[in-house]
């Protein structure tokens, strides 16, 4: 078995994604030019940046659960199953199995009707949850929707990249957009590389707001999608551990393999950026509270922060979830090839 | 600097308005935020208390509306305050003994020389400058000079004097040497004000006029008389000190006379605003120097001080030559009532030249020797028509005194002189050698009645009137005094009479030593100079002139109200008309349009500023 692609394949993969970064850039440009909303304009332009998408080659996926029922490119062993490519095990004959499978060798030395089992080779579907709820886009100096939209995007890329199919569900109020979503079938799950140009497009256009559970959101996503996959959890998790956990729980309960990826802004590590005194408002539940950022008052909101994602990390540890945390200023690249491999998530081909 | 439209300060309220504005958009700033529940163990603040804490939008919003304020009410830059370059300047400064009055700062001398300071270090380099001193005369401290140094270390190692003040010729120097040299500045630095300067006000434009001083906390003794009859004991003199306070509030003093270095007399005065106190002192222990001071801690210390002398008792001791019987029992019978005194009486017939040798003073009456007596001092009594002495024009009836000299020592203490009045007198002309100090006169016209003066070394006296007995009675006691008066001017030692002067006055010092001089400030605060000599005091104090056993005795005084009286109502500071030239720029430009300048950079740095605020 080869565990590093042979020189040529490289660079076929390499061409490959090179053609795949012209169209996308070419998608920017007719998004930019037939006049729709410069700011998704901008952002898809952004989210396919090829300079930008070429720094995940080389990446995959590591999928340790959630395998799907569809014939893929993923082996799966332990599972063996009558066809395949590569010989895992044997198994007792029964009526109703390939011939083409029994093995010969056997009868003959030991008298008994053994077929061929193979590795099992399925596909696994990525699920990329992005939570857009009106959370995201506050503070706006913070950007963390666009922050999001690009760890998704380079995310999808690697799936999309290495063969994986991949369903973007964006999270809103009550589910209705997911749901919106789903209706159109087959087609929102992305098979072909190609379709990098389309998630970016729809990630272009996510529009936080409302607000809504997260956990009910997963658990409702985890009861439609009953096939499990790779769960990739996005959202800043503002919320109570707690409804976190639900979520976290409904998936594994379907058998989703879950990460948790969570997105924090620059101006939440620091308030200080964004203000010295004023009316915080609350823009899912509209609750008031004047805070004057004193040094102490400083000094409790980092202890509740630090708790918070202390928490966070706990609770993936004792689920077993992955958890990996993106400040908005900082490089997705660098989360990519770096937590996130450590976290078990991605993984150099 | 100023500005051309005031009424645009106004303007500044809008800083008012800004302010209130972050003030209230303080109170609604709103902070959307994803979840308040990281909140929730921060406690909440009342924001409406806090400091207001401007941030640097705010401070360069605020340096905005400035800036377009300040271009609103177009200022602009004057350069008149600025010489031109090779102007001279003529620097007065006032040394009189009211410059030593202390103000808020040092002296208003202290004040006056640091103001000059500042004028003599604004001169270009090479400009030339004069420093004049004004005190009761003008003096030239130092001549056109253009070392800056030599103008600095003069102008440090003035002081002032104990003199009165004569702004007048000093101005009028400064105005000659500004006429000799077109364009000069002339500045004046006095306690005066300027209606005092004592020239005409249309001459007093041409001056940088800078009066100092405004306090009037000043107790002084303004004057200090010695009463002491002729012939008398010490004991009988008086001593009458007058005291003013010339300040607006009532004052406390102690008054302390010492004589001869011990203390006569010591008194608590009570002295209500602008009031004057006669001090009266009798009895001295001793005779000599007398001292009267004034314990008092006001702003003038020198006219706090007087000083004068008290003579030593002398008896009378007189050789009378007349042959009017009853003068000779009158003198008898003053001569019984003085201790001490011996009056001898010769008749014109008897009288030889040897009869006086060994007298301190001889009186003839009527008669005026041939030969005059060799070593006397003598007072000839009604003379004889044609003597050789006194020469006289005419006889007088019912004549009286009108005038006199009482700064005479012959007169010392008579006052009452107006109340002379003779029957015959002679009309006496006036000598070479003497001068006439009393005045008669009768109807057609006014004459001296008693010339005196100095002779051959000599003193010389000649009365205009007859002595008639009975000398003692009521109506002839104003001659005898006069005579008595005259007879002791004539018969004191030399060496042992005390020249009483004021400060800044020129005195004649008459015949005797003029070196060396003991006294305030080593004696360089009297000037003795001239012939015949003429003395001048600038620190009031005692003085001996003269070697040792053969010394005369001067005392020097401020009595001088005007000084003394150092209240003014403000201070003054006023600056030429014309005399300066014009300034070498423009004299005004105007600087709004660098403010709008300044605005418009302020903005897009605003601008800037909050570009880069929204993109973090």
């Amino acid at each position: 078995m080869r565990l590093w692609p042979s020189a040529p394949r490289r660079a076929r993969e390499t061409t490959r994604a090179r053609h795949v970064a012209a169209r996308a850039a070419a998608f920017a440009t007719r998004v930019l030019g037939a006049g729709a909303d410069a700011t998704p304009g901008v952002l898809a332009a952004r989210l396919l940046d090829p300079a930008r998408l070429a720094r995940y080659d080389g990446l995959a996926l590591r999928v340790r659960r959630g395998m799907g029922e569809r014939h893929g490119e993923r082996r799966v062993p332990g599972r063996p199953q009558p066809s395949g490519i590569e010989l895992e095990a044997h198994g007792a004959y029964a009526p109703g199995d390939d011939l083409r499978h029994l093995d010969w060798n056997a009868l003959g030395r030991l008298d008994a009707l053994l077929v061929r089992r193979f590795t099992a080779e399925r596909e696994v579907v990525v699920h990329l949850l992005l939570d857009a709820s009106a959370s995201l886009a506050v503070p706006a100096a913070d950007d963390k929707l666009g922050g999001a939209c690009e760890l998704a995007m380079a995310l999808a890329y690697v799936a999309l990249s290495t063969g994986d199919a991949l369903r973007v569900a964006v999270l809103r109020g009550d589910g209705a957009a997911e749901r919106a979503q789903a209706d159109g079938g087959a087609a929102r799950i992305f098979r072909q590389r190609a379709s990098v140009a389309r998630v970016a497009e729809m990630l272009a256009a996510v529009r936080p707001e409302g607000s809504f559970g997260l956990g009910t959101a997963l658990a409702a996503y985890a009861a439609r999608h009953r096939t499990p996959g790779l769960a990739l959890v996005i959202s800043d998790f503002l919320m109570e551990p707690d409804e976190v956990e639900r979520g976290v729980h409904a998936l594994r309960s379907r058998g989703y393999e879950t990460h948790l990826l969570h997105v924090i802004g620059a101006g939440e590590l620091d308030p200080a950026r964004i203000f010295t005194h004023g009316v915080l408002v609350d823009v899912e539940s509209g609750a008031r509270r004047p805070i004057a950022l004193t040094a102490a008052a400083l000094a409790r909101y980092a202890a509740a922060l630090a708790a918070h994602c202390d928490a966070l990390g706990a609770l993936a540890a004792r689920l077993e979830t992955g958890y990996a945390r993106l400040v908005t200023d900082g490089d997705v690249a660098e989360l990519m090839t770096g937590p996130l491999v450590r976290a078990g998530l991605v993984r150099r081909r | 600097m100023g500005v051309v439209n005031p009424a645009g300060a106004l303007a500044l309220a809008a800083v008012a308005v800004l302010l209130a504005l972050y003030l209230l958009d303080r109170r609604r700033r709103v902070v959307p935020l994803g979840t308040l529940f990281l909140w929730r163990h921060v406690p909440a603040a009342v924001l409406e208390r806090r400091r207001f804490r401007p941030d640097a939008l705010f401070l360069l919003q605020l340096a905005l509306l400035l800036a377009l304020i300040a271009g609103y009410v177009r200022p602009y830059l004057e350069d008149a305050a600025a010489p031109a370059p090779g102007t001279p300047l003529v620097v007065v400064l006032d040394v009189s003994a009211s410059m030593q009055a202390r103000e808020t700062g040092g002296t208003r001398f202290e004040l006056a020389r640091r103001r000059a300071r500042a004028l003599l270090d604004e001169l270009a380099s090479g400009d030339e400058a004069m420093l004049i001193t004004a005190a009761e005369r003008p003096h030239v401290a130092l001549r056109w000079t253009s070392d800056r140094s030599a103008l600095r270390a003069r102008l440090e190692s003035l002081e002032p004097l104990d003199t009165p003040t004569r702004l007048a010729p000093a101005l009028e120097l400064a105005l000659g040497e500004a006429r000799a040299r077109p364009g000069t500045r002339l500045a004046v630095l006095t306690d005066l004000p300027p209606e005092e300067s004592g020239i005409a006000p249309d001459e007093l434009t041409a001056f940088h006029y800078i009066q100092l001083g405004a306090t009037d906390d000043n107790v002084a003794i303004t004057a200090l008389t010695v009463d002491q009859p002729p012939f008398q004991a010490t004991t009988d003199a008086t001593v009458t000190a007058v005291v003013r306070n010339f300040a607006a509030t009532g004052r406390h003093a102690t008054f302390e006379a010492w004589v001869g270095g011990e203390r006569w007399e010591r008194r608590e005065l009570v002295l209500p605003p602008r009031a004057t106190e006669h001090v009266l002192l009798a009895h001295p222990p001793r005779g000599g120097e007398l001292v009267a001071s004034l314990l008092v801690d006001d702003a003038l210390a020198v006219d706090d001080r007087a000083v004068g002398w008290i003579a030593p008792g002398e008896p009378l001791d007189l050789l009378l030559v007349s042959d009017s019987r009853e003068l000779a029992t009158a003198f008898g019978e003053v001569a019984a009532a003085i201790g001490g005194s011996r009056v001898e009486v010769v008749t014109r017939d008897r009288y030889a030249p040897n009869r006086v040798a060994g007298r301190r003073a001889a009186l003839f009456d009527g008669f005026v020797p041939s030969e005059l007596p060799p070593a006397v001092n003598a007072l000839y009594v009604a003379p004889p028509a044609g003597n050789a002495v006194c020469a006289t024009s005419r006889a007088v009836d019912s004549a009286a005194v009108i005038d006199w000299e009482s700064e005479h020592p012959a007169l010392r203490g008579l006052d009452a002189l107006d109340a002379l009045v003779t029957a015959h007198a002679s009309a006496l002309d006036v000598p070479a050698w003497g001068a006439p100090i009393v005045l008669a006169a009768a109807r057609h016209a006014a004459f001296p009645l008693l010339v005196a003066g100095e002779r051959d070394g000599h003193r010389v006296a000649c009365l205009g009137a007859e002595l008639a007995a009975p000398l003692t009675s009521s109506d002839r006691l104003p001659l005898l005094m006069l005579t008595l008066g005259t007879l002791r001017w004539l018969a004191e030692p030399f060496a042992g009479a005390a020249l009483a002067v004021e400060t800044g006055a020129p005195t004649l010092l008459g015949p005797g030593p003029t070196a060396p001089i003991q006294g305030p400030s080593l004696g360089a605060g009297l000037h003795v100079a001239g012939d015949p000599a003429v003395l001048v005091a600038d620190r009031a104090g005692i003085y001996r002139i003269g070697p040792p056993g053969g010394e005369r005795l001067v005392l020097a005084n401020l009595f001088d109200e005007r000084e003394s009286d150092i209240g003014r109502r403000d201070t003054v500071e006023s600056s030429p008309a014309t005399t300066a030239p014009p300034p070498t720029a423009g004299a005004r430009r105007e600087i709004g349009w660098w403010m709008y300048v300044a605005a418009a950079l302020l903005l897009a740095t605003e601008w800037i500023a909050w570009l880069r605020r929204r993109a973090a």
